[in-house]
């Protein structure tokens, strides 16, 4: 018991001297490059989102369901003043559909929103570390990189590419929007 | 008759008129040797008589003649037979007088000889005192006178009378002893040839009945020998086996004596053993109220931690709703973060800083995070442990109670073990006591088989000795039938 409680403290005390170290020391002059992702779970598998992409992480948002031919819309939500349409991330990544989709992303630049069951954190990573899909791996739909990290490969979702490809489905409305996805 | 008559009666009869014979022979042979004596004894007195009359007769003949040698020769040797009959003359008078005592006609010649002879020696004497003081002449005179000559004249007819008469008297005696010694030979012959006759007729008449029924007898003792050696031999076979069984027995008894004793060890060992299983009841009783006790004692600390178990869940569960909270303080703060770290990569050179500051808070979130999470695992242990707890008490309560009741089980099943113990103490110490008993029985059983056993050896060896009997009974019967009938032994 006093083991666990000496433990306990001496994390305490190493989160506190992290704290304070990371206000102390000095920006370094030239940072490495990085690149920032959102780790999430569309059903069993793990993903990931570039930060870049999104503009913003939101939970328990209240989504208005609407009526519509297209599987993966499941309503509207009012963000910033404007509504947006939120779409299933788990059916436009051909995953089974969940029923309890807290998290929700809305697109950078596009208004446009992505609703996935879990999200498990940032990610910093150097760029290296996210590689290209190869031929000889796992298929994804959507992803064409993978960031692997501690032997956990992670498809990297192409958000530009789910864009695209709801353009395709409800071209009408999407072009209304008049949006542009970039590469960041 | 004759036939069913028995050996005694037989026999006595036999010797019966044997022996009348036999008396009748003798009777009339005493008879008539009676007579013969008589005769003879009356002819030794007749001698005797004679004799007597001869003595006197030569006393009185000396006395004269002495008388007058001495007269004639005046020798004083002549007196010498004068002297020598005076001496035995008054003898013989007697020997003649008691002769004829009971006969009444010598008594009458005796009497009218006495005074001759007393005359006749009154004479002699005269004689010779005349001799001696008067001379030859004077006793001549008296010799002459013929006085002497005339008594002795007188003496001698008497005398001679009396030997005649018993000269007669002798002849007929002898005649008469004559004709008795006849009777009684002829008695003595014929009586025993007769007698002979008798006897062997019946001894021959004995002999034929006796060999018959003896003959009879011996062949029911031949065959009755004959069927007691068959008995007397399966007697002893049956007495052998049954030495060997009762010998068997005994082997057999005294293995049981030795069971038995055993058995008596041990059931002394298990009275010793029960009374120590009693004393191990009680002090087990004794151990069980103290545990029982004990389990009260138990159960208070078990309600007791029960108690404080479920305080301890209900403050986990405080601790979690709190924990809530922080949990979703520090996921708001990681969205933060991230919305933070969004909207400086969005500022681009300028929001650098506040990336570094978003990145931080968001480490600090994830830390919080991370911490909380921990926490929640922590808690949710110390809830997982809770209720294991309490349902491992609540558990251990009832088994605490189960226990308890099993308990007053043990208890109980003590009490009973300890009552039980001590009839099992009882019964093992009857059974001890049965058994010594049964023991002593034993021995008394095997001394005895023992001595049936003995006894048998000795009937069987009487049953030899039986056989042995009867085989020499057999023999014996056919040595008497050979006796007794030998042409019916050799056929």
């Amino acid at each position: 018991m006093s083991d666990n409680r000496a433990q306990f403290l001496d994390r305490a005390a190493a989160l506190r001297d992290a704290f304070d170290r990371s206000f102390a020391e000095p920006l370094p002059p030239d940072p490495p490059p990085f690149a920032d992702l959102l780790a999430i779970r569309i059903g069993t598998e793990p993903y990931a989102l570039r930060l870049c992409e999104i503009a913003g992480l939101f939970a328990d948002r209240k989504i208005t369901p609407i009526a519509s031919r297209v599987p993966a819309l499941l309503g509207i939500v009012g963000h910033h003043g404007a509504i947006v349409p939120v779409y299933d991330l788990h059916v436009l990544l051909e995953h089974r559909a969940v029923d309890a989709t807290r998290w929700l992303a809305t697109a950078a630049d596009t208004p446009v929103a992505f609703a996935f069951a879990a999200q498990e954190g940032q990610l910093r990573c150097r760029p290296d570390a996210i590689v290209p899909h190869q031929s000889d791996g796992p298929a994804r739909r959507h992803a064409r990189e993978f960031i692997r990290i501690a032997d956990l490969v992670r498809p990297i979702v192409d958000l530009g590419a789910v864009i695209a490809e709801l353009r395709r489905q409800v071209p009408a409305k999407l072009n209304a929007a008049n949006l542009n996805m970039e590469e960041c | 008759m004759f036939g069913s008559w028995t050996f005694a009666k037989k026999l006595a009869l036999g010797y019966g008129l044997a022996a009348l014979t036999l008396l009748v022979i003798a009777a009339v042979s005493y008879r008539t040797t009676d007579e013969l004596v008589a005769n003879d004894d009356r002819l030794i007195e007749s001698y005797a008589f004679q004799a007597a009359l001869a003595d006197l007769l030569s006393d009185l003949v000396d006395i004269e003649t002495g008388a007058r040698g001495y007269v004639v020769t005046g020798d004083s040797a002549f007196l010498e037979p004068y002297q020598v009959a005076l001496g035995e003359v008054k003898g013989h008078q007697s020997t003649v007088t008691a002769l004829v005592a009971g006969n009444p006609a010598r008594q009458s010649k005796v009497a009218a000889m006495q005074p001759a002879i007393v005359r006749k020696l009154e004479h002699a004497r005269k004689l010779v005192d005349t001799r001696n003081n008067a001379g030859f002449d004077a006793a001549a005179k008296l010799v002459a006178n013929n006085e002497g000559k005339a008594e002795m004249d007188q003496i001698r007819a008497i005398l001679g009378d009396l030997d005649r008469q018993e000269s007669e008297r002798i002849g007929s005696l002898v005649a008469a002893g004559k004709t008795n010694a006849q009777w009684t030979l002829a008695i003595i012959l014929w009586g025993g040839l007769a007698g002979v006759v008798v006897v062997a007729a019946i001894g021959w008449l004995i002999i034929r009945s006796l060999t018959k029924q003896i003959g009879t007898a011996v062949q029911h003792v031949s065959s009755s020998s004959t069927e007691l050696q068959a008995a007397a031999n399966q007697q002893a076979t049956g007495l052998r086996e049954q030495a060997t069984a009762m010998s068997e027995i005994t082997t057999t008894i005294t293995e049981l004596l030795v069971t038995s004793r055993q058995i008596a060890e041990s059931a002394q060992r298990v009275a010793q053993i029960a009374a120590q299983t009693a004393g191990g009841a009680r002090s087990g009783q004794g151990a069980v109220d103290l545990a029982q006790d004990a389990i009260g004692g138990i159960r208070r600390q078990v309600d007791q931690i029960v108690a404080y178990m479920l305080d301890l869940g209900r403050k986990s569960q405080q601790i979690g709703a709190v924990l809530d909270i922080v949990s979703e303080l520090a996921e708001q703060t990681n969205i933060l973060a991230i919305n933070a770290t969004i909207e400086a990569a969005g500022a681009g050179d300028s929001g650098r800083r506040f990336a570094v500051v978003a990145d931080e808070i968001r480490k600090l979130a994830d830390r919080v995070g991370g911490s909380t999470k921990e926490i929640r695992a922590l808690i949710d242990d110390v809830r997982s442990a809770v209720n294991t707890t309490v349902m491992a008490t609540e558990t251990g309560s009832k088994a605490v109670d189960s226990g308890s009741k099993q308990f007053d089980d043990v208890a109980s099943g003590f009490r009973q073990i300890a009552e039980l113990v001590g009839t099992t103490t009882d019964a093992a110490r009857e059974i001890e006591l049965s058994t010594k008993q049964q023991t002593t029985a034993v021995e008394q059983v095997n001394i005895a088989v023992a001595n049936v056993a003995q006894a048998s050896h000795e009937t069987e060896a009487s049953a030899g000795q039986t056989l042995q009997t009867a085989s020499e009974l057999a023999h014996l019967s056919t040595d008497l039938a050979r006796i007794i009938r030998p042409q019916a032994v050799a056929a």
